[in-house]
């Protein structure tokens, strides 16, 4: 039943005085109001006489508002006045499109469309939890309403990650296409590949005149050399607790995702290949082999559902699962932090056998809290102490920098908004001293 | 290809529930324990105590252990003759104006309109009260009052506030545990009763009776009649006179078969000058008592009590009509519970991910330093952190030696060379005053702002490549080669 049931009989109520028997009256009236919620809810369209179905957008950028929208079908006799709610996850941010919502009226036979804008507040998987139909009788007495009535059609928004750092790509790109066209400083580094030979002009190093090629014809010829195509990146994400480390806004982990894909698409273009591996006890997420133009698409797609959990992060398996499947050399950048405890006893004790082979970097995303107590002028006796506890994980934070070079590791360390372009400059320049 | 393993979400709903579960314990355990605890302890001392309308309760004829037959033994050994009666009335009609001790175990179960002959049943008795409803002494009128009831009976000594037992029979009697339910004097009555053992005796002069009530059953049980002087107690009470009319009733007196109330008004029952009469009461064979005399016939506010309930005068007050809105209004706002109370559709429910807050272990790590009070520690790592920042605002001129770091300082900032050897070398400080004037006097004389840098900075090699030039307000990457 409805309000306008308990207000009719309410409005029956005043009347009383006026009956001559007042509990025959209360008696009379209820038992119509009762008899006329009983018709109406007969007359009500049932919600199982509905057919729901969705159509919309399945995938979007976090960020971004997208649009899912249900088609009800009514396929009763009568028209359907009611109320309707598509009920997501309160993350997906859904909130109706359509004029008058929640209010719905079909006519008999009509198909109506229900939009539902939905910007989500988080990447992942977003779900359509329950679309629930409430169906009026004409006289809006009382009305139908069942779970599962109609059947809620399932639907699911893959909310990719932001990838804000896309308007660094033109520019790496650029630096990229500069490194390409121009020799390298050094010669014959070791690992560059021959590109072609052409004649010797002044400036150029004499160590690169293929004299076997000149002997052949009048002019003296130089080698020329490029960058090294076809090799590997690989990028691993920590997803362990200090992945779900909050730093501005939003996890550790969204940073070093970013900065993953900024690298992947800038080493697509540049030819090589790209593996994507995201570890913490077990390996969450792999992404390897298939072709070079749809690898960055995968990897959104793959990443896009990862999330931070709270486990120490096994480096032990990390090492094993890049050495068993790169055989040859290549650039491991690994996303994590910077942290004395979790590196120390775990990374470093793996990081010879990973050094020996690959060229490792470590990208980690610094916390500017630290930052912000150790510049400030404690003011309380609190802050003091804070400070000196600052002190002491910036101090560890040294030491364990420390620790990684001297096994020949690259440390990228850089507020979250820098970490995507200072990695990505890292890859360059690598790839630029024909180090990869 | 892709493998994104969502695992652990059931492992971790299941930890969810136990968790609400051990929640839920956390309030029901304790709570539980408590009521179980009282739960056990009112029904151990519901058993313990006896039951007034058990059969055989302080009977003479029964040997049980709330059985009162020891006593009646006692009384006998006395040469006290004991009438047993197993209804009010008989006994009633049995009392003449000579001496006699009309004994009544269970008072509760004498019907209330007998209540004001109990404690009057003749001229010159005794009467034998034990534990008494409150409603039995107040509907005689009976110049007493409860005092306070214990959880169980205790054995006292028989003077009360200090004064001797004023009963000339029980002189002499020592300590009996008769204290249960206290008696003392009414407010504002000048009338005092006689009173022993700190109360739980009680013996006043109640319309030519002697009127004793006693607090607690437990002297005149088969049980506990051996123990302390109950035995002397009891019997020296009951033993005044040389006849005991022992009301044993084996439960609630059946009412009076009283003529109607009309006549009931004007013909109150027996007590009134002679009225035992034969037509209406059925003894017949027993020698009617002169008629006492009494102050006040207690019987004619009884059949008020007896009257029906008249109607709620509030149901009068008010028109038909408005009882009927208000049962039609009640049920329309009904109908709006019922409207208001389904809802379109359960709340959605969504796992949330873990956040962990930024730079949590530091700042945890600073409060244990503040709680542990840790002044040296504390000062040792200001004092290395501005170190650093000297060193490297002095171009590394100055040596590891504290006399050359202290020197280099001292020119570098103007500062006497003491004052700056206090400040990075001193003694660590012992009071929080005294560790915020020395973390603010190391930010004066390395300023951790620019243009020096924290020591973060620090580790970068210095032979970083030419091509990333090193900018202090940039982040760095430190790489080998």
């Amino acid at each position: 039943m409805t309000w306008r049931a308990a207000a009719l009989l309410g409005a029956g109520a005043l009347t009383l005085p006026l009956w001559p028997a007042p509990w025959l009256g209360v008696l009379l009236m209820t038992g119509a109001v009762l008899v006329l919620t009983v018709v109406d809810w007969t007359l009500a369209v049932p919600p199982g006489a509905v057919r729901a179905s969705r159509q919309g957008a399945r995938v979007v950028w976090l960020g971004d508002t997208a649009t899912v929208a249900v088609h009800l079908h009514n396929t009763a006799a009568r028209p359907l006045r009611g109320l309707v709610r598509d009920a997501w996850v309160p993350s997906a941010g859904a909130r109706p499109g359509f004029p008058g919502a929640p209010r719905v009226r079909i006519d008999p036979g009509a198909r109506v469309v229900l939009p539902t804008l939905l910007t989500p507040t988080r990447r992942g998987d977003r779900p359509a939890v329950r679309l629930t139909l409430r169906s009026y009788g004409p006289l809006g007495l009382a009305f139908r309403q069942r779970s599962r009535e109609p059947e809620t059609p399932p639907w699911t928004l893959r909310v990719l990650p932001r990838f804000a750092s896309r308007r660094h790509l033109p520019e790496k790109l650029a630096r990229l296409r500069a490194i390409d066209g121009t020799e390298v400083a050094r010669g014959r580094g070791q690992g560059t590949e021959f590109d072609a030979l052409r004649e010797y002009v002044v400036g150029d190093d004499v160590r690169s005149v293929d004299w076997r090629a000149s002997a052949r014809r009048a002019d003296v010829l130089v080698r020329t050399w490029r960058p090294e195509r076809d090799r590997r990146v690989v990028c691993v994400l920590d997803t362990g607790r200090t992945a779900a480390v909050r730093v501005g806004d939003v996890p550790r982990l969204d940073a070093a995702i970013e900065a993953a894909l900024l690298l992947a698409a800038l080493a697509g273009r540049a030819g090589d290949r790209v593996d994507l591996l995201a570890v913490d006890e077990t390996v969450r997420v792999a992404v390897t082999g298939g072709s070079q133009s749809t690898v960055l698409a995968r990897m959104v797609n793959a990443l896009a559902p990862l999330t931070p959990n709270l486990v120490e992060t096994n480096f032990a398996l990390v090492a094993g699962e890049i050495l068993r499947r790169e055989r040859h050399r290549c650039l491991v950048v690994l996303f994590t932090a910077l942290e004395a405890a979790a590196l120390g006893e775990g990374l470093l004790p793996v990081l010879p056998r990973l050094a020996a082979r690959h060229q490792v970097v470590v990208a980690a995303v610094h916390d500017p809290v630290l930052t912000d107590l150790t510049t400030r002028t404690p003011k309380q006796v609190r802050e003091v102490y804070a400070t000196a506890a600052a002190w002491r994980a910036l101090t560890d934070r040294d030491r364990v920098r420390a620790a990684l070079h001297r096994h020949g590791v690259t440390v990228v360390d850089a507020p979250a908004d820098q970490l995507a372009p200072m990695v990505s400059d890292t890859y360059l320049r690598l790839k630029a001293l024909g180090q990869l | 290809m892709t493998t994104p393993t969502a695992a652990a979400a059931r492992p971790r709903r299941i930890a969810d529930q136990a968790r609400r579960r051990r929640r839920w314990h956390r309030l029901t355990i304790p709570l539980g324990v408590a009521a179980l605890l009282l739960a056990v302890t009112g029904i151990t001392h519901a058993i313990d105590q006896p039951d007034p309308e058990s059969p055989g309760f302080l009977s003479p004829v029964s040997t049980d252990d709330v059985g009162g037959s020891r006593l009646a033994a006692e009384l006998r050994d006395r040469g006290v003759t004991i009438e047993r009666m197993t209804s009010i009335r008989r006994a009633l009609s049995l009392a003449t104006s000579e001496g006699f001790t009309l004994f009544v175990p269970a008072p509760g179960l004498v019907h209330r309109a007998y209540w004001p002959l109990v404690v009057d049943p003749a001229e010159n008795a005794r009467v034998v009260l034990v534990d008494p409803p409150r409603q039995v002494l107040a509907a005689a009128r009976v110049p007493l009052a409860g005092a306070g009831r214990r959880w169980a009976a205790r054995a006292v000594p028989a003077e009360t506030d200090g004064q001797p037992c004023p009963l000339p029979e029980l002189g002499g009697v020592g300590p009996a545990a008769v204290l249960l339910q206290r008696y003392a004097d009414p407010p504002g009555r000048t009338f005092r009763a006689d009173r022993c053992y700190a109360g739980g005796v009680a013996r006043t002069r109640w319309r030519g009776n002697d009127l004793v009530v006693v607090g607690a059953s437990d002297p005149f049980r088969n049980d506990r009649i051996d123990e302390w002087h109950n035995a002397a107690l009891v019997t020296n009470l009951l033993a005044v006179h040389g006849r005991v009319v022992w009301l044993d009733l084996d439960g609630p007196e059946p009412p009076p078969p009283s003529p109607p109330d009309g006549e009931r008004e004007s013909t109150p029952p027996p007590e009134s000058g002679g009225p035992y009469d034969e037509g209406t009461y059925d003894h017949g064979d027993v020698e009617v008592p002169g008629g006492g005399e009494y102050a006040s016939p207690p019987s004619t506010r009884e059949p008020q009590a007896e009257r029906p309930q008249r109607g709620n005068p509030l149901w009068d007050a008010l028109p038909a009509w408005f009882w009927a809105m208000l049962v039609q209004l009640a049920v329309a706002l009904l109908l709006l519970a019922l409207w208001r109370g389904r809802r379109l559709g359960p709340p959605v429910a969504e796992p949330l991910p873990v956040t962990v807050p930024a730079a949590e272990t530091a700042l945890g790590r600073g409060r244990l330093y503040h709680r542990a009070r840790a002044y040296g520690p504390t000062a040792e790592l200001l004092r290395a952190a501005a170190l650093h920042r000297l060193r490297r605002a002095t171009d590394r001129v100055a040596g590891s030696r504290p006399a050359e770091v202290v020197a280099a300082v001292a020119a570098r900032t103007g500062q006497r060379p003491e004052d700056v050897h206090h400040l990075l070398y001193g003694p660590a400080p012992t009071t929080n005053q005294e560790l915020l004037d020395l973390a603010r006097a190391l930010d004066r004389l390395a300023p951790s702002a620019s243009p020096v840098q924290p020591v973060s900075r620090q580790a970068t090699p210095p032979d970083h490549h030419p091509s990333v030039p090193f900018r202090p307000d940039r982040p760095v990457e430190g790489e080998t080669r």
